[in-house]
This record gives C-alpha cells, sequence and structure tokens, in this order.
C-alpha cells in the first residue's frame, strides 16, 4: 500500500506542475514544485516563484526560463511522446521553426506545426527495425567472416613455420658454403696456380673431357646416357635441388630416351660446357671421385657462385617471412576479422597499404585513416578517412572529396557490426 | 555537361599552371605601370610651370546658373570650353571639354542618380585679369584668372581649392590621324610620324597585346592644390593605408578595374573596383574632389611637407616662418572629359551628404545580409550544403546565407545548374528557407561560347555581345573557356539581363536565392592586364572609355532583376567585385581575392574604410583569407575582425582544406561561435547604421576623424564586455586573450541588441530588444532604434518605426522620429543596462498611456552598472523611465 501511495503523490507533483512549467523533463519536476520562491538549479539565486518561464532570464544558468527562449544558454525539453524525447536550445523556443515533433516548442508563434511524433516514431521503429535485421544478418556474416580470419590467420601462421624452416635450413646451407668457399680461397693463396687450359672450368672434381664426362653420366656403364641417370646427375643451375622431370631430362636428351658419346659430344656436352641452365650435380662421394681432387681456380669461382646462389635464396626468403610477419602485425580487429580485406579492391583503390584505425575509443575499427597518398597538384598529399558501418555486403557506398585531395569514403560491412547496437534499440514514451 | 573543345582546353590549363603554381606574389609584371600606360607616361612627363591654357574672358556667358567660357592653349590654339555650376548643397561642379571635337568625347552616364540642381552664380567683379564670381552663401567666391588660367575657391580670405594653380592641366584634343598637332604641352611641340609611334599615341603594346587606339590620343589631366590639407584619404580601390601616400618617388595611384591575382600589400597598384572620389581632411575642413571619368586614370599626390618630420613641423610652426601646409593632386585620365565636382564640406558629414546627393547613398540590404554568410569554392553539392547547413546547427552557430561559387553550374553555364550536383535546387533552397536561411549562387558576366546555351544565343542574336575592333563579337578566355561579354552599358541589354532572372527564367530559382557578382572587371583572362582590350566596342564607344563602369553596371542589372522578380516587392542582394562611384547603390562589394596572412586581416580595415569614405558601405574582407590556409589564429581572429566589419562572409579557395568554424576543435569553436552571436546580438544597431547610411550616405565604418574631425578628448568609453570604463584622451594598452575583442561603446551612445541570439536573423525578428545605455561625464546619451519587416520595399512607403532614444536628468525616453511612418512590432523593451550609473531607488516606467509601474533593477557598484528588469514595453510606442 506504501508503494501505491508513492505512485499517487508523483503522479499529483506531476499533474500540477506540467500545468504550469513548460519546457521541463519529469526528473527536472522536483526543481519546480509550486512554492513562493525559486531557487535558481545552480543555487546562485532566489527569485519569486511567479518569475519562473516569465521570459525573462534571471538565473545564470538559465534554469528559471525552461519554456521560454529569454536565457541564452537554456534548454527547451521536447516531450515528444511517440518519438524520442529531447532538448533543444532555448533560442529554437518561439522561433517559427517546428524543432519538438510535438510542436510544443512552437507555443507562440507563427509557425503551423503539426505533431508529427508519432509518424517519427513509426518510421523510426520501421528503420530500427531494418537496422535490426541488418544488424542479425550482418552479425551473422560477421561470424562467418571472423572464422574464415581465424583460419587465414592460422594459415597464415603455418606458412611464416615454414618460411623459418626453410630459412633455417638456408642458414645451415649458407654456413657451409661460406666456409668452402674461404677454404677454396684459403688453398688458392697457398698454391697460385695459372688457370688450366681446356673445359675444365665447370666440374669438380672431374676430368673434364668428353669422355670422363659421358662416363660420370653413364652411371651403369652401358655405353649410353638414360633419362634416369640424367635426372641423377644433372640439376638446373638456378635450382639445384629440384629434380629435373622426366621431360626436362628427354628434352636434354635430345627428345630421345638415351643418348651415346657421340651424340653427346655434340649436343648435351655443348649445353653443359656452355654454363648453361644446366650442370653436373654437386656430387659427393659420387663413383668415380676416390678422394678431395686438388682445388683449381674453376673450383673457386664455383664455390663463389654457389654462395651467391644460397645468399640470394636466403634472403628471398627472409624477405619473404618478413613481408608475412608485416602482414600479421597489422591490427585486423580482435578477432582478425578484417583480415579478408587484405588486398581487396573496392572500385576506388588509392592506397595499397593498410591505414591506421581512428575510429573514437569506442568504436575504433569505426574509421580507417590514410594519410601521405599519392602528391596532389597543388602540393601536400592525399588523404582519405574511412568510416565503415554495419551492413550485410562489404561494399563502398560514396566517396567525397569535401576539400582537395582530402576523400571521405563511406564503406559498408557485416564486419562492422557491432552487437552493442542490438542492446540500445528505441525508446519512446508511448 | 561542360567538355572542353580540342582547342580551348590547353589555353585554359596553361593559364590555371601559370596562374595557380608560381610562388605567393602578385606577378607585377602583368600590370602597367605609369611608364607603360603611353597616355600616363606623356602627362606625368609634364612638369608644374605656366600653363599654356588662357581664359577668353570675352567668351564668357553667365547665366543664372551657369558660367560658360573658352580656354585656349596657346601653343596649339585649341580651344576648350569651361562650364561652371555652384550645384545645391555646397558644391561646384567644373566641366571642360574641347569646344569643338571632331566627335563627341564621352561622359559618363547613369552614375549622377539625377542631374544636380544648381544655384544662382552671380558676378561680383570682372577686369582683364579675370572674373570673381560669388558661390551665393558663407562668402565664398570662385576666382577665375584668365592668364594662364586658374581657379581658385575662396571662403572669406581663405583659398579652399585651386585649380590649375601648377598649370597641369592637358587635354589632348581629338585629331586626325595625319595631324602633327600635339597638345603636349611644353610649346613648339611638334613631331614625326615616328614619334607618334613611340609616343603610342595611334597604338600602343604591353606584353602581347596591341591597342589600336583609332582615335589617337585623347588623354585629360588637371591639377588641385588643397591648401592647409596633410590628410587626403579615398580613391579607392588601393590595398594601401588609409591615409593616402605622395606618389613623388613611384607610380600615381591607378584606377582601372582589374582582376589581380594574389595581390600585394601597400602600393598603388589598380584593384578590381575604381571610386574617383578623394576627401582632403583638416581640423577646421573637409572637402572632396570627385573626378566623374570612366576610363584608366592615375592620381599623383604630392606635398610639401611630406618629407618632413614631427620636429621640423614644429619648428616651422615656432619659427612662424614656413608656407603652409599643401597637398597637391593631380589626376590623369585616358579618355573622356574632365568634369569635376568640388564638394566644399565644411564638415565630413556635409561631404558624405554633398557626395550621396549626387551619386546616392547605400542601398538598404534585407536585415539577413547583414547577418553571417557561409561561401566556399566550393560547396560540392546538394548533400555538402545540407551538412553545412546542419553543422551550424549542431554548433548552435547563427547564419544566414550559404554561397555556392561557379562549381554550382552546369559547366560555368551562368544561370544553370549542374544537374549532378544540384540535381533538386528547388528541393535544396526549400530546406534552407525551412530553417529561414538564404542562399547566394554566383552568376558572373562571361558567357560562355555554346551553341546550345540558351543565354549565350540570346545574347547573340539579339546582338548584346561587345565587340571587337572588327565588328565580331569579342570574345576571351575566362572559366567557362571561350566566352563572350555582355555590353551591360547598353539599357536593353541590363533589361534583358534582368529579365533572367525571374522565376520561370533561372530554373531551379527561389525567393531565397540571391546573386553574386565576380569577375566583372572585366576579367579576360587573355586579355591585356587579364582584361578587355580597350579597342573593343560598345556601341559609340571604346572600352576604354567606359572600363571602370562595366562592374557597376553588372551589378545595377542584376540588383534590379533581383527587384522584378519579386514584382518590386523584396529588396536585392548582390555582392560585387568590381565597382564605380555610383555602385553602393546596388549592393556589397568584397576586397576580392586576399590571403590568409595577418597582413591581409590588417589591411581589410583600410580598404573598408576608405570604400565607406566615398560612399561604399556595404564593404567586407573573405574571413579567413581567399588564397593560403589560416593558422587558426587567425581564422579565430580575422572571425573577431569580419563580425564587426559591415559585410560579414568567410570565403575560401578551392584548393585550400576546409575550414568552417567546427574544424578547429572545441575551443575554437566556442570562439567563433561567440564572436559570430555577438554579431547577431548587435543585429538591431547594425540595421539602423544601414538605414542611417542609406538616409545620409554616411559610412558605416568610420575613421575616428569623421566622428571627431577636431578630436575632442573628452569622452569616456565602456568595454562592451566587461563594461569596464576608459576615459578619453589618453593611450591604453588593451590585454587581449584569445577570447576578447577589443570593442568600446562610447559614453553618450544607446545601442540596441537582441540577446536571443537565433539560428538566423529572421528567426529574430519578434524578439524583445536590450538597451546599452552608456553614460558620458554630463550624464547623458543618445541613440536610435529603426525597425521595419527586414526585407520588403515597404519602408519607402513609410512603413517602419525610427525613434530617438535620449537619456538626460535621469530619464530614458523612446520619442518617435518618423510620425508620418507607421509599423508595427511584436519587438518590446526586454532590458535596459545603463553603464556609469549610480544606484536609484526607485525606477518607474511610464507607459504613453499615461500608467506607471516600478521596475525591479539590478545594481552593479563594482562596474557602476544598473541594470532594469523586463520594462516589457512595445518597441514602437513611447515610453520613459525614470530614475529616482
Amino acid at each position: 500500500m506504501h508503494f501505491h501511495m508513492i505512485i499517487v503523490a508523483v503522479f499529483w507533483f506531476g499533474f500540477v506542475d506540467s500545468r504550469k512549467i513548460r519546457g521541463i523533463s519529469s526528473s527536472y519536476k522536483r526543481f519546480f514544485r509550486e512554492r513562493k520562491s525559486f531557487l535558481c538549479i545552480d543555487g546562485s539565486k532566489i527569485i519569486p516563484f511567479e518569475q519562473v518561464n516569465d521570459d525573462y532570464c534571471d538565473c545564470e544558468d538559465g534554469s528559471d526560463e525552461p519554456g521560454t527562449s529569454a536565457c541564452p544558454q537554456g534548454r527547451f525539453y521536447c516531450t515528444n511522446l511517440g518519438f524520442r524525447p529531447h532538448y533543444i536550445p532555448s533560442s529554437r523556443v518561439n522561433d517559427g521553426i517546428c524543432d519538438c515533433c510535438d510542436a510544443s516548442d512552437e507555443y507562440n508563434s507563427h509557425a503551423h506545426c503539426q505533431n508529427a511524433c508519432w509518424n517519427l516514431g513509426q518510421r523510426e521503429r520501421a528503420y530500427v527495425e531494418g537496422q535490426m535485421r541488418t544488424l542479425d544478418e550482418g552479425l551473422q556474416l560477421k561470424q562467418q567472416l571472423i572464422e574464415e580470419g581465424v583460419l587465414l590467420w592460422r594459415e597464415k601462421q603455418a606458412q611464416l613455420r615454414e618460411l623459418q624452416q626453410v630459412a633455417e635450413d638456408l642458414q645451415t646451407k649458407l654456413e657451409e658454403r661460406r666456409s668452402r668457399k674461404q677454404e677454396a680461397d684459403r688453398l688458392k693463396e697457398q698454391t697460385p696456380r695459372p688457370p688450366e687450359a681446356g673445359d675444365g672450368r665447370l666440374f669438380r672434381g672431374q676430368n673434364s673431357t668428353v669422355t670422363g664426362t659421358f662416363k660420370l653420366l653413364d652411371s651403369n656403364k652401358d655405353g649410353s646416357i638414360t633419362v634416369d641417370e640424367v635426372q641423377a646427375k644433372v640439376a638446373l643451375v638456378h635450382d639445384e635441388e629440384r629434380v629435373l622431370s622426366e621431360d626436362e631430362a628427354v628434352a636434354l636428351l635430345g627428345g630421345d630416351h638415351q643418348m651415346d658419346l657421340t651424340t653427346f659430344q655434340h649436343t648435351l656436352w655443348d649445353i653443359l660446357t656452355n654454363g648453361g641452365r644446366v650442370k653436373i650435380k654437386d656430387t659427393h662421394g659420387a663413383p668415380g671421385v676416390g678422394e678431395d681432387p686438388p682445388l683449381k681456380v674453376a673450383d673457386r669461382e664455383w664455390e663463389a657462385t654457389n654462395l651467391k646462389k644460397v645468399e640470394e635464396a636466403y634472403d628471398t626468403v627472409n624477405m619473404e617471412i618478413s613481408d608475412l610477419r608485416e602482414k600479421l602485425a597489422i591490427d585486423y580487429g580482435p578477432d582478425w576479422e578484417f583480415l579478408f580485406l587484405n588486398s581487396q579492391c573496392y572500385k576506388l583503390k588509392v592506397y595499397e597499404r593498410w591505414g591506421m584505425w581512428e575510429g573514437p575509443p569506442k568504436n575504433q575499427y569505426g574509421r580507417m585513416v590514410y594519410e601521405n597518398g599519392e602528391p596532389c597538384w597543388q602540393g601536400g598529399s592525399r588523404s582519405t578517412t574511412v568510416t565503415l558501418t554495419c551492413g550485410t555486403e562489404t561494399a563502398l557506398r560514396s566517396v567525397k572529396e569535401p576539400s582537395k585531395c582530402q576523400y571521405i569514403m563511406d564503406f559498408q560491412t557485416p564486419v562492422a557490426c557491432q552487437p552493442v547496437l542490438k542492446q540500445r534499440g528505441i525508446h519512446s514514451e508511448l | 555537361m561542360a567538355t572542353f573543345t580540342g582547342s580551348m582546353a590547353p589555353v585554359l590549363v596553361l593559364w590555371l599552371a601559370m596562374s595557380l603554381s608560381g610562388t605567393w606574389a602578385v606577378d607585377k609584371g602583368n600590370f602597367k605601370t605609369c611608364d607603360q600606360s603611353a597616355f600616363c607616361k606623356r602627362q606625368r612627363a609634364l612638369k608644374p610651370g605656366d600653363s599654356p591654357y588662357r581664359a577668353l574672358l570675352e567668351t564668357m556667358e553667365l547665366t543664372n546658373t551657369r558660367l560658360t567660357l573658352q580656354l585656349i592653349n596657346d601653343n596649339n590654339k585649341v580651344r576648350l570650353l569651361l562650364e561652371l555650376y555652384r550645384l545645391q548643397g555646397n558644391m561646384t561642379r567644373v566641366k571642360i571639354n574641347e569646344l569643338k571635337p571632331l566627335k563627341p568625347r564621352f561622359e559618363v552616364p547613369d552614375v549622377l542618380i539625377t542631374e544636380p540642381s544648381t544655384e544662382p552664380l552671380s558676378l561680383l567683379s570682372q577686369d582683364e585679369n579675370g572674373v570673381v564670381l560669388s558661390l551665393g552663401t558663407e562668402s565664398q567666391r570662385v576666382i577665375i584668372s584668365a592668364r594662364p588660367f586658374r581657379l581658385d575657391i575662396m571662403e572669406g580670405p581663405e583659398v579652399l581649392m585651386s585649380l590649375n594653380s601648377r598649370g597641369l592641366l592637358a587635354f589632348e584634343h581629338l585629331r586626325m590621324r595625319k595631324d602633327t598637332w600635339f597638345s603636349k604641352g611644353p610649346p613648339g611641340c611638334t613631331s614625326s610620324k615616328e614619334e607618334e609611334k613611340v609616343d603610342g599615341m595611334w597604338e600602343e603594346t604591353f606584353k602581347s597585346h596591341s591597342d589600336s587606339k583609332p582615335n589617337g590620343p585623347s588623354a585629360i589631366s588637371l591639377d588641385f592644390s588643397l591648401p592647409g590639407v596633410e590628410h587626403v584619404y579615398g580613391i579607392p580601390e588601393h590595398a594601401d593605408t588609409l591615409r593616402l601616400k605622395t606618389t613623388d618617388n613611384g607610380d600615381p595611384y591607378r584606377l582601372y578595374n582589374l582582376d589581380v591575382f594574389q595581390y600585394e600589400l601597400y602600393n598603388p597598384m589598380a584593384l578590381y573596383g575604381a571610386v574617383p572620389v578623394m576627401l582632403a581632411h583638416k581640423a577646421q575642413r573637409t572637402t572632396g574632389i570627385f573626378w566623374l571619368n570612366a576610363a584608366e586614370t592615375w592620381v599623383d599626390i604630392s606635398s610639401n611637407t611630406a618629407g618632413k618630420t614631427v620636429f621640423g613641423k614644429m619648428l616651422d610652426y615656432v619659427q612662424g616662418s614656413s608656407e603652409t601646409p599643401q597637398t597637391d593632386v593631380r589626376w590623369i585620365s585616358e579618355s573622356g572629359i574632365i568634369d569635376v565636382f568640388i564638394m566644399l564640406g565644411p564638415t565630413p558629414k556635409d561631404v558624405f551628404s554633398q557626395y550621396a546627393s549626387l551619386t546616392g547613398t547605400q542601398s538598404f540590404p534585407p536585415l539577413a545580409a547583414v547577418g553571417y554568410h557561409q561561401c566556399r569554392w566550393n560547396y560540392n553539392d546538394q548533400e555538402d550544403v545540407a551538412s553545412v547547413d546542419a553543422g551550424f546547427d549542431e554548433h548552435d552557430i547563427p547564419y544566414d546565407y550559404i554561397w555556392l561559387d561557379i562549381e554550382h553550374t552546369d559547366g560555368k553555364r551562368y544561370f544553370t545548374w549542374d544537374s549532378h550536383k544540384f540535381a533538386s535546387p528547388k528541393e535544396m533552397l526549400q530546406a534552407l528557407e525551412d530553417k529561414k536561411r538564404k542562399m547566394v549562387a554566383i552568376v558572373d558576366p562571361h558567357i560562355k561560347v555554346d551553341s546550345n546555351y540558351k543565354i549565350h544565343n540570346e545574347i547573340r542574336n539579339k546582338g548584346f555581345y561587345i565587340k571587337n575592333k572588327d565588328g565580331g563579337d569579342y570574345e576571351g578566355w575566362c572559366w567557362p573557356g571561350s566566352a563572350g561579354y555582355p555590353d551591360f552599358t547598353r539599357p536593353d541589354m541590363r533589361a534583358w539581363w534582368a529579365s533572367m532572372f525571374a522565376y520561370d527564367q533561372y530554373e531551379g530559382t527561389a525567393e531565397n536565392l540571391y546573386t553574386w557578382n565576380d569577375m566583372n572587371e572585366p576579367s579576360v583572362f587573355n586579355g591585356p592586364e587579364v582584361t578587355m582590350h580597350k579597342d573593343a566596342v560598345h556601341g559609340a564607344w571604346e572600352h576604354r572609355d567606359v572600363h571602370n563602369l562595366y562592374g557597376l553596371y553588372v551589378q545595377m542589372a542584376t540588383a534590379e532583376g533581383q527587384i522584378q522578380r519579386s514584382g518590386g516587392v523584396e529588396r536585392p542582394f548582390v555582392l560585387t567585385r568590381a565597382f564605380f562611384a555610383g555602385s553602393q547603390r546596388y549592393g556589397a562589394v568584397w576586397t576580392g581575392d586576399n590571403a590568409a596572412e595577418w597582413d591581409h586581416l590588417k589591411v581589410s580595415i583600410p580598404m573598408c574604410l576608405s570604400l565607406g569614405l566615398v560612399g561604399i558601405s556595404f564593404c567586407g574582407a573573405d574571413v579567413g583569407g581567399f588564397f593560403k590556409s589560416p593558422s587558426t589564429e587567425l581564422l579565430v581572429r580575422w572571425y573577431q575582425t569580419g563580425a564587426y566589419q559591415p559585410f560579414f562572409r568567410a570565403h575560401a579557395h578551392l584548393d585550400t582544406p576546409r575550414r568552417e568554424p567546427w574544424l578547429f576543435g572545441p575551443e575554437n569553436t566556442a570562439l567563433i561561435r561567440d564572436v559570430v552571436r555577438q554579431r547577431y546580438t548587435l543585429l538591431p544597431y547594425w540595421y539602423q547604421q544601414f538605414y542611417h547610411a542609406y538616409r545620409t550616405g554616411e559610412p558605416i565604418m568610420r575613421p575616428l576623424w569623421v566622428e571627431y574631425p577636431q578630436d575632442p578628448a573628452t569622452f569616456v568609453w565602456f568595454d562592451v564586455h566587461t563594461f569596464q570604463k576608459h576615459n578619453g584622451a589618453q593611450s591604453l594598452y588593451i590585454p587581449v586573450t584569445m577570447s576578447s575583442i577589443p570593442v568600446f561603446q562610447r559614453g553618450g551612445s544607446i545601442i540596441p541588441r537582441k540577446m536571443r541570439v537565433r539560428r538566423s536573423s529572421s528567426c529574430m525578428t519578434h524578439d524583445p530588444y536590450t538597451l546599452y545605455v552608456a553614460l558620458n561625464l554630463q550624464r547623458t546619451a543618445e541613440g536610435e532604434l529603426y525597425i521595419d519587416d527586414g526585407h520588403t520595399f515597404n519602408y519607402e512607403k513609410k512603413e517602419f518605426i525610427h525613434r530617438r532614444l535620449s537619456f538626460a536628468k535621469n530619464m530614458l525616453s523612446s520619442v518617435n522620429l518618423a510620425t508620418d511612418a507607421e509599423f508595427s512590432t511584436g519587438s518590446w523593451i526586454e532590458r535596459i543596462v545603463i553603464l556609469g550609473a549610480s544606484k536609484p531607488s526607485k525606477v518607474t516606467l511610464k507607459t504613453a498611456d499615461g500608467q506607471e509601474s516600478q521596475l525591479e533593477f539590478d545594481f552593479d557598484a563594482s562596474m557602476s552598472v544598473l541594470t532594469l528588469r523586463k520594462p516589457g514595453v512595445n518597441a514602437g510606442l513611447d515610453w520613459n523611465v525614470m530614475l529616482q
């Protein structure tokens, strides 16, 4: 019963006060209980109650004139039943322009304002419903994109690990090569020799004669070189590791599956000696190589070439690693949901690079800024601000250039959908 | 849509590249010095000495209102006809033309509002040496000396002004091409054909441009001596100090309407407009010279005290031996006749009134035009307009007009809209109207040569284009590429142009769309000095004769169009860049393409003061600076300055970043909001000042010497923000912060304000007034209150309220100043703030019906400020308030 009495009391006060005090919300009614005098809400002054809403500003804080335009700092409360209540500056009271949808701000003006709150409310509700649908759908899509993002992220991580492994291997190899080369250089200094005449520059530890090479290749000593034998002993100059394919081997054999010495002398021998694409593999303990042969000039060059190749390969892999790391260091959102956008192009590809997230603290991923773009004609460089909004598709909605070379893009994507929006909804005093 | 033809695009691009790249400074080489302007060089070569002119007294004819007399040049025997008139209101008009010119010489039409009324002249004495005429009142006389010819205007024993006292009268008579006689001045001057060419008499080239000069030499020149005068002002437009400098060591001040790209400060170069009016001031008398000539004009100023230090002047004074100070002025024009109005004051206000009686007063603008204007090259589309408009509401900053520059058109075809960016202009205008706001769209006078463009076709078919020297339509380059220039000197052309503003002609327009005329010098990108060839043809006259008038005519026709579209009901608002004497009748002017630099902010003050002195009160500079980007501090300070200048518009170049008031952080937004709101609280005062300017021709923005010609020192001034009182006759250092603007109200004045600042001026129509009464040492004050509907011509039908507010003997009263006028207002007196007051015991309000009531009041003893609470009386009625 106590509970009921409070309700009744509030109701009674509300009834009495709202008849008199224009422009206040219910939460402010307690300041305006009808008495003999009114205390400005900031406590600065006491005035007779008749001077509340008498169209003259007495309180510095404007609190005595909530319902008129008299106070420069004042504000007027639009109740807007059926729609959202809100405050407008006092200067918009009776200015001939309908601001409150319930027309309450124009109670003494020439404006003919209709109460439009219900219509606005309907429209707003329909809009919000639409937005909610979009949001639901968007959030589902976002979840998919998050999953895809995570997968992609893992994939990239795996790729990174692989590359790192390759890099490690290469490093080992590199060290080995370096020591070999140092060895070669050292020997050269100890036993300087004039370069040998003939074809001896190509192979390490071989008799670089036609017959010697043929014998080296002819593993089974049957007097002809076969595809298997080529695959076993010949490699590409730029990719020593890879075993030649059958087709490639056949090609080297002049289109046949085997080759005798005579043919070899005029074909494959030339290819091998001319320093082209292929060479004899670096054979460790290959048949016919019994002991370390003496190092020659050709061997030093051989070592240098090989070292260079390994160094190049190592550099390449490391570049790939740092590239990938850089990409993985980008802020793709807490769940990598923006990862799918990487390298995507939406109509107007101004920049290659990922911009900076610069949304407000509450919605950090709501805005991305790209700066230092291509030079602008009259000095300066281009910049773009991309605003991300929730939508069911990922698409560029508009591009504007409010100032020269400063672009604003409106970008819609499910990823920008925030579950927090769902909690807001619409508040109406129905 | 606009597409450049293959041939025009490269030229335009080239021009843009030349003009937009490069360093920041005017390219002086694009504009002539006196030496490069043949007639100026010829005339300036004449040195002071005995004039070859002699008055033929036997030819004198004197009627009641006019004296005529022939002058003869003893060197070449060419005769001139002198006419002398005494005009009503203490003016003398002197006209000199050839007695028998080979063909008529141009006389400027449409600038004088009416043929000036004359007053009787009478002959006082005459002998073989000269004639003395009475100028009627005040013992004023004109002495005409015969040999050499000179004129002296006297009052009592004092010479007010002398003409041809230095013998610089020159009149290049029209002649046949083969003629070898020249009025070059120095005696016995004949010359060969080669010399003609050298002199540029029959042809002149500047850079790649040739001026064919089919009429040969036609320059005129006359000197004026101003005894006792050390300060001369006026002859705008120059980016220079208020007080004009002597020109002995440099070029004369030049008056030739030019589109000067990135103009330089503090030099006498010509700018966009020209008003050939000079004011001379000394403590006891202010006089004026109005040289009515629309051709290229140069003005030389010299002074016998120019080089002297203050100490030197004092020494002269003490020794009593020196000559009196004197300023000598010399006017040189390329063609036309000498037609000069000598305004004899004696006070500055008399000179304004005299000049106003000749050329009219400032047009009374719609109240909204006195508010704040938001402009940019360019607001890109309707959405952009809507969002800027919303930005003002969001940040609670009032504004009245948003502006569209050239990009709003369909390919720089004026009177059209870009169909993509501005697809529904009427909707856009309605949205502004819903907030009681307005728009200005640019309409320039260069018309795109395009057979699919209605405006071009009509002008061409009607033969309204200016012609080139060979008789074809003159074409030049401007924003649209190849463009024609309508001949605005033709009344039928102007009538047609005006008709184009009708709502059914200018599609997509509504009542709240107004106009801006730019580039009307006219600007011709590929013309000599970026303007039209002087040998272009306007009917019987050359462009040479009418050049400085072109801009005035464009604005005249445009304003007329706006008046006509409303059936003569609504006041127009038209902004122009080029102007001439009389342009004040058609709207506002601005100081053109300035820059975001502190010096440009500073020079906006003397530039607008100078314009005000010659009748053009409605003046402003681009707030923020047009070229370049202002620092935030400069922008804020520019707003604080612009808010206290008559025309208050922010504008920015296409290449600059956005600078709407809320883009510089909350603190600066607040500073700008505050000063724009100050402007709006003062709109009643501004509006009354505009009414006053419209009625009297007095400037709104005035140098102190205008208000206090003899520099009285016994004033008090009140800081309008703090109410701090300062006594006059002292130098004060006023400390300022970013938020303070040193604005003072003089003790003895009453200023009406509206303190409820709303979204636009129209929203404030019915708001109540607060009266700020600042008492002087005699504890009196006076002011006025003017109220009308704010937008129609009904004030001409006496529909307004005009009241005198005066405070004396502890009583403030409002009395009717215009008993024959009638208007009703809903506005009332909300508050009265009396500065410099003492505390009363009782305050009684008495209304017209005799009722008395007590007013509550609040007294701030520390500042001596008395605030009377809510008198509540209607602003249009009689009332008084008694302090006891």
